[in-house]
């Protein structure tokens, strides 16, 4: 399990990037939820060892992972959001190169292993052409295959799933799940559908505070009977905004399907009771977070972020 | 700029087309931004500061044109003068500006590639010629405004900068001085830089290539267009040449400087540019455009994807979307766990290796490697290929002299290289944002660092290797000498391997400083000046020679000598840095970034001290290297407080003792004991002093070198303490020496030479060491030299004077010797060391022994000397008719030719000049510590770079010149030695060119003469210095351009008189000289030879009109051909035209028009059985003319045969100037 105790970053600046982060991460899948410049990527590349944080701790099955990054690299995985490649190797020659400077074994040597990778993340066919003639999405999957070599028991990956098609999206969707049955995996991104798919538990940063660390299914609950969906025109669309919080808005043949967080009491004509999704819990927190922030007030947001046992 | 940019933007809008406008507006907004960016960047800054700094260190005069006179009161160049100002900014421009206009324009494009800008950018309006144009206009704009600052700074440091000899070397202001040499040297240079390195970043978007430009211009400019003018070369194409130097500098030096016209002509004419020389700015300006113009074009083809990349690209782009369609989407893989995956631990070496092979895959695609090798191959092939010995010929290439010879070159092309190769090593991670993902590998920074820089060493083994590869091929071709692997061990292994890893440290450790690759250029180009700077400044030494330039010599004689212990000193240091500086960028190169906020604490005193104690413990070794060293160089025989030693002979001593008459020496003997291993001697004996003056002798003295503390005398026989003022010892007889008297004084002492280390390596006048022994008398390090001597303890910026200026009859009076002992003496060497040597001295063995492993061996003198030496070694001897040659087993390449030398110059000077009074002459070969010959009375040294090293083809003979040269001095310069006063250097150096001269005509026929007397003209014309040139008869060496004018302009001189009085009349003459001054006390200057010459020429007047010119005036011709026609009328042809002689002097010369080859050609065989013989195709008509100063002759020649050139002087037989342009070729 990983331990998150008041961990602080600020940057030059100065810009706080994590104000003070308390979380537990256990075994597993977990994700990381938060709109872009959250302080995702700045939580995920201190628990890389990439970056000494200001403040705080982190504990990896009680050793600080912080003092001693070099220990933990053995036995990381890390996809970055962004990264690249030597351009002039050939993706399998790259990751070769990556299999062993990480010194990862196979019994069938680690050409033969890098081939098997790459064939697991639909690579094969692009294996003897150099890193500079891949798409964006032919890159992300070298990277995850570069993360995912070697069984490492803590994985982090940050916005895996950009500029993956559908298809390879839910492909990279069963690698992960079937890495997480027996280790830690962190998945930071800010696509809600990526969390309600993969992770038992997830957390939502804002601003560099933790805003909620829980399950889908609790903070599915903590919604129920308050999310209420119906159709207006854009003209009325302001307007609900103003009077409600609006948690989705889309359009759908024409008309605007608009999702909406009320008690009851409050419910506009035409709207009926919807079962709350992830992505209306992630609005509402993300907003409340931001509207206290504005307000500097206590507006009240969803259930507790402390976990139980700590 | 913005606010200029929307006013222009307003006005253009109001002027133009609304697209014209936005077409100039966009350019001029790159432009603008880009101009921003590069003028703030430190590269620019170090730029402009060593500029500066440059500068600053030119007002001395320190680089400035070869003219003028350097002594008190003598005529200067103005360092502010035109011809001056281009000199200056053709060589910085290159030698700066290169570099950094290289870096800034190379990889402006792609920088913005790497930012991922360039989408952003091109989905705007803005078109690909106004980008290449805008950032070409960028880059360029801020390299104008530093050379305009330059300028600026120039003029303000020339001419405002407070300096003493300012009046001297600064002239009037004139603008002109500095618009015209920056316009048509610097600018065109710094367009065609920017255009080309542009060009190439856009190309290729390697920056590797971009860096390595300058590199390329480097060698090929500087080491190549700017040196290479061999006298064979057709000025056709030498012309062309000028076409291809960037710099200009090769037109200005061929044209204007290197033929002296004198400083007063440099300081007030302006450059004399030609249509020529314009044309080709004109053409380097344009290229540089157009390499900018192709680069829009190919930028804007290949922007939208338009250029088709290749075929192959096309054809791999449709079979990939073809896999791809074909891929099944369910493609169901099997679990991870079936992959078995693990993680071992990695060893740190077996990391290291991962990285370095996969660096060296990089490398092995990079054409950067593959284009430079060769460049930097060709380069040090040309070095060693034409690197010449003092009688600037050239030398046989050995694989020891050909590593040291080339290691100048190898060292400053592989620095440079890594400086690349390091830096964009380093910065490959972060360019190619794999950063992240290589940083959570637990891959050790050691690791990564030992990897990257055995891949970057790579580099040097590949150049190495073809550099070797290279060598072995010239050695096949020479077919002279055999390969031999151990000098590239040694000194491109053990000794070059060091500087190498010691400066890619240096690198890595910048690198992981700044974390900014061109700040690690910026630093390194500092780190690389300076210790140029240091270099070029005479201030470097043992311990600051990290890349140890030019302090090694090699000798096949002996190892590395004199600079053994001083060198693996220098190397351990290297290593040792090169630990330190690894130790820090370990240190330094964080995976993690640092928090900002955590500097405070890690510079709490307890968290620096755990930090920094554990880098600098591996500081401790070359902290105590660089002590030891520094202590060696301190108690050496070039260190300050040896220099201060003599200094104090000189100051104490000076006043009193200058010029005070000496008793003479009857008799020498001595008893010499030698250590060759340890570098130490001892030396015992005795002098016979006589007073052969008229006046008694109260007080005399001897000098021994200031580093030998303890001597024992005697006085007649008795101990005697001297008195000692800094090693000059005066001796106070009881009774004074009587004029006629002798008196026995006798001295022992032990020493060692070199005593201590050298201060920056190089060679050696005079040793001991394992390769042999070389003494002298000329120097108080074998026994003591009577009298004070002048030239211990005289620094030439410190305290050396003019010499003294003579009256014009001072031959008159009773002249002093020059050197040596005004009266000859007899000698007794005992000589006594290691059997393995043979000790050579002057004179006759007359014992020798072998005793318990040491040999003895006495040499008397058979007839007296004026001075003496010794040389020791391990020989073979060569013997001849009365002659000996003692070489090197392994350097017999031209002993047969040299010994044909040695036998003919005996035989042939003892019959025109005087029988060789001694009984056999000898030559002796030492190493190649010192490049010189001397030519000792029967005991002549030759340095193994002189003669037995020398390439010698049958046309000129070189081995066999330097022989006839030095063998001359036994008669020129110990039968006769000159007087010490002006012009006698002549009757011993330019006599002795003059008997080699007509050695080469007796033995090798008129070829051998005229391609002597063409060596030694054109050397003169090379080396003479118009202003500080003064008649023969007032030359004393204190000059520039002496040292011509007494060899080679004497030599010719005496030859010309020798063609004027015939050669009967010449010879008799040359005999009744030397008979009159063989034993006389009165040593002769040439007004007396002059004089004594005179009653044998059988025209005086032509005689005196002759000599008035050539020895009391400085004179000499030089002819071109005005109106030259060639036309057939009947069977014959007729040559007309115009000889005019744009020289001075009045000679006769010979006008011919030929036809062919002159000469038969020879091969080696051919060559020793005769001079070569007239070809049979040649054919020629002659008439002679004579011109005087300015004058011109017509000529009409009537040939019954078709002449291909007509040309003056053909036999060789009037000194003139520039003669290669004295032929019309039809």
């Amino acid at each position: 399990m990983l331990a998150i105790r008041k961990l602080v970053k600020i940057y030059p600046g100065p810009v706080t990037a994590l104000q003070g982060i308390d979380l537990d991460i256990p075994d597993g899948m977990f994700g990381l939820l938060g709109p872009n410049g959250a302080g995702k990527s700045t939580l995920m590349k201190i628990l890389a060892g990439l970056l000494e944080p200001t403040a705080g701790t982190v504990l990896w099955d009680g050793e600080d992972m912080l003092r001693r990054p070099e220990r933990i690299w053995a036995r990381l995985g890390y996809l970055p959001q962004d990264f690249g490649f030597y351009p002039h190797l050939s993706g399998e020659a790259m990751l070769e190169y990556l299999l062993r400077l990480k010194g990862i074994v196979s019994p069938r040597g680690p050409r033969r292993l890098a081939q098997e990778l790459l064939e697991r993340v639909n690579l094969d066919f692009a294996a003897k052409r150099k890193v500079k003639t891949y798409s964006g999405g032919m890159r992300q999957r070298l990277g995850i295959a570069q993360a995912i070599a070697g069984n490492p028991s803590l994985l982090i990956v940050d916005e895996p799933t950009a500029g993956l098609d559908p298809e390879e999206r839910h492909r990279f969707y069963r690698i992960l799940t079937e890495l997480a049955q027996d280790r830690t995996v962190v998945l930071s991104t800010h696509i809600v559908e990526d969390v309600a798919v993969l992770c038992p538990r997830f957390a939502v940063i804002h601003a560099g505070q933790l805003v909620a660390s829980t399950t889908p299914t609790e903070a599915r609950a903590a919604l129920r009977g308050s999310i209420y969906e119906g159709s207006v025109t854009d003209a009325e669309l302001p307007g609900l905004r103003e009077r409600q919080q609006v948690t989705q808005s889309i359009l759908v043949e024409g008309k605007r399907r608009v999702r909406i967080r009320t008690a009851g009491n409050h419910v506009p004509p035409g709207f009926e009771p919807s079962a709350p999704t992830l992505e209306d819990v992630y609005m509402v927190l993300v907003k409340t977070a931001r509207d206290r922030d504005g307000a500097g007030r206590e507006v009240p947001v969803l259930a507790a972020p402390r976990e139980a046992g700590r | 700029m913005s606010q200029a940019l929307e006013a222009l933007e307003r006005g253009n809008l109001a002027a133009g087309t609304p697209r014209q406008n936005k077409v100039w507006t966009r350019f001029l907004r790159v432009a603008a931004l880009d101009f921003s960016f590069q003028v703030r960047r430190p590269l620019v800054i170090i730029l402009f500061l060593a500029l500066v700094l440059t500068t600053w260190g030119l007002t001395t005069g320190n680089l400035s044109i070869s003219t003028g006179d350097q002594s008190v009161g003598g005529k200067r160049a103005y360092i502010t003068s035109e011809h001056a100002l281009a000199l200056t900014l053709c060589v910085l421009t290159l030698l700066y500006y290169a570099f950094f206009i290289s870096v800034a324009a190379g990889t402006s494009i792609s920088r913005d590639e790497e930012m991922e800008v360039l989408p952003l950018l091109h989905t705007t309006g803005l078109r690909a010629r106004e980008y290449v144009w805008g950032k070409f206009a960028g880059v360029l704009g801020c390299f104008m405004v530093i050379l305009l600052l330059q300028i600026v700074t120039t003029v303000l440091i020339y001419h405002l900068l407070p300096y003493a000899d300012a009046d001297k070397i600064r002239g009037p202001f004139a603008w002109l001085h500095y618009a015209k040499p920056a316009l048509l040297f610097a600018l065109p240079q710094v367009v065609f830089v920017t255009g080309i390195t542009l060009w190439l970043g856009e190309r290729t978007r390697r920056p590797i290539l971009v860096f390595l430009f300058p590199v390329a211009l480097l060698m090929v400019v500087a080491f190549f267009l700017w040196d290479w003018s061999p006298t064979w070369l057709d000025p056709r194409w030498n012309r062309v040449l000028f076409w291809l130097d960037p710099s200009g500098y090769r037109w200005l030096n061929e044209t204007q400087l290197k033929v002296d016209r004198g400083a007063d002509y440099y300081n007030t004419a302006p450059v004399a540019y030609d249509a020529q020389f314009l044309w080709s700015r004109v053409a380097c300006t344009l290229a540089g455009l157009a390499a900018v113009a192709w680069s829009s074009r190919r930028f804007g083809a290949t922007l939208r994807g338009a250029h088709p990349t290749s075929r192959r690209g096309r054809r791999g782009a449709v079979a990939t979307a073809a896999v791809a369609s074909t891929v099944e989407a369910a493609a169901e893989s099997a679990p991870l766990a079936a992959l078995a995956m693990r993680v071992v631990p990695v060893s740190f070496v077996r990391q290291a290796w991962t990285i370095a092979w996969f660096e060296l895959r990089n490398l092995a695609s990079s054409a950067g490697l593959y284009l430079f090798t060769p460049l930097i191959l060709l380069q040090a092939l040309e070095t060693a290929y034409y690197t010449k010995s003092i009688w600037t010929t050239r030398l046989i290439v050995t694989p020891g002299g050909f590593t040291v010879l080339t290691m100048n070159t190898l060292t400053l092309c592989i620095v440079l290289l890594l400086l690349f190769y390091t830096v964009e090593s380093f910065d490959r991670e972060r360019a190619t944002k794999l950063q992240p993902i290589y940083s959570s590998t637990p891959v050790r920074t050691g690791a990564f660092l030992l990897g990257k820089a055995l891949a970057n060493c790579f580099v040097a083994a590949v150049i190495l290797f073809a550099a070797w590869l290279g060598c072995a091929v010239m050695l096949v071709a020479q077919q002279k000498v055999g390969m031999d692997l151990r000098p590239f061990l040694v000194v491109w292994g053990l000794v070059m391997a060091p500087t190498f890893l010691l400066w890619s440290s240096f690198v890595m450790m910048l690198m992981a400083a700044t974390g900014n690759r061109y700040a690690s250029y910026g630093l390194a180009a500092a780190a690389l000046i300076a210790t140029g700077w240091l270099q070029v400044r005479g201030k470097m030494n043992w311990v600051l020679n990290w890349d140890v330039w030019s302090a090694i010599r090699w000798s096949d004689l002996g190892f590395l000598e004199p600079n053994g212990l001083p060198l693996l000193l220098n190397r351990l240091l290297a290593l040792g840095l090169a630990a330190f500086f690894l130790a820090i960028t370990v240190r330094l190169l964080g995976r993690r970034e640092f928090d900002a906020t955590r500097v405070v604490h890690r510079l709490a005193p307890v968290e620096l001290w755990r930090r920094t104690v554990p880098v600098l413990l591996w500081g401790i070794v070359p902290a105590a290297l660089s002590i030891w060293l520094g202590l060696l160089v301190w108690h050496g025989f070039q260190s300050k407080p040896a220099k201060r030693h003599d200094r104090d002979y000189w100051k104490q001593n000076l006043a009193t003792w200058k010029d005070v008459p000496q008793p003479s020496l009857a008799a020498v003997d001595l008893a010499l004991s030698f250590e060759p291993r340890r570098s130490s001697f001892r030396s015992a004996g005795s002098y016979l002093l006589r007073n052969a003056e008229p006046a008694p002798f109260r007080q005399f003295a001897l000098t021994l070198a200031t580093h030998i503390d303890s001597v024992q005398w005697t006085l007649a026989g008795a101990d005697y303490k001297p008195e000692k003022r800094s090693n000059l010892f005066v001796f106070t007889p009881p009774t004074p020496l009587a004029p006629g008297d002798t008196l026995r004084l006798g001295f022992a002492y032990s020493s060692r030479w070199p005593a201590g280390s050298t201060r920056d390596g190089g060679g050696i006048e005079e040793f001991i060491q394992p390769s042999g022994v070389v003494l002298t008398s000329f120097r108080p390090i074998l026994a003591p030299m009577l009298g004070f001597q002048e030239e211990i303890g005289v620094e030439a910026k410190e305290n050396r004077y003019e010499p003294r200026q003579y009256p014009d009859d001072w031959y008159k009076s009773v002249v002093p010797v020059a050197y040596g002992l005004t009266r000859p003496f007899t000698t007794r060497i005992r000589i006594e060391g290691p059997e393995e040597y043979t000790y050579n001295s002057v004179g006759t063995m007359v014992e020798e022994r072998v005793e318990g492993g040491r040999r003895h061996v006495l040499w008397v003198s058979d007839f007296p000397v004026s001075i003496f030496n010794v040389v020791a070694g391990k020989w073979e001897v060569r013997r001849g008719a009365g002659t000996a040659i003692y070489y090197h087993p392994g350097h017999r390449y031209n002993i047969d030719e040299m010994g044909r030398g040695l036998d003919a110059a005996r035989r042939y000077y003892s019959e025109w000049f005087h029988p060789f009074p001694w009984q056999e002459l000898k030559l002796s070969e030492f190493a190649n510590l010192a490049n010189y010959a001397q030519g000792f009375a029967t005991n002549i040294t030759f340095s193994e770079g002189i003669g037995f090293l020398t390439i010698s083809d049958p046309r000129n003979q070189m081995a066999f010149t330097v022989t006839a040269h030095e063998a001359a001095h036994q008669w020129w310069g110990n039968l006769v030695t000159p007087g010490k006063g002006p012009g006698g250097d002549l009757l011993s150096e330019g006599m002795s060119h003059f008997a080699t001269l007509l050695l080469q005509q007796q033995v090798h026929g008129l070829q051998g003469r005229i391609e002597f007397a063409k060596r030694i003209e054109e050397r003169y014309n090379d080396e003479r210095r118009v202003d500080a040139e003064r008649p023969l008869v007032k030359i004393d060496g204190s000059k520039e351009g002496d040292r011509t004018v007494t060899y080679d302009k004497g030599g010719w001189v005496f030859w010309m008189l020798h063609d004027l009085m015939g050669r009967e009349a010449n010879l008799a003459g040359l005999q009744a000289f030397i008979q009159n001054h063989k034993d006389n006390p009165d040593h002769p200057l040439l007004e007396d030879f002059v004089d004594e010459m005179r009653p044998f020429a059988p025209d005086p007047a032509a005689f005196d009109a002759f000599t008035r010119q050539w020895f009391f005036e400085v004179v000499v011709p030089e002819y071109h051909f005005e109106a030259v026609q060639r036309e057939k009328q009947g069977e014959r042809w007729v040559v007309t035209g115009t000889l005019r002689n744009g020289g001075s002097g009045r000679m006769p010369v010979q006008v011919a028009a030929a036809r062919g080859e002159r000469f038969e050609k020879q091969s080696a065989a051919q060559a020793l059985e005769g001079p070569a013989t007239q070809a049979p195709d040649y054919a020629e008509s002659r008439t002679p003319l004579e011109l005087g100063a300015g004058e011109a002759a017509p000529f009409r020649l009537e040939c019954d045969f078709e002449p291909d050139r007509i040309l003056a002087d053909p036999d060789a037989q009037v000194l003139q100037l520039r003669r290669k342009y004295a032929v019309v070729r039809f």
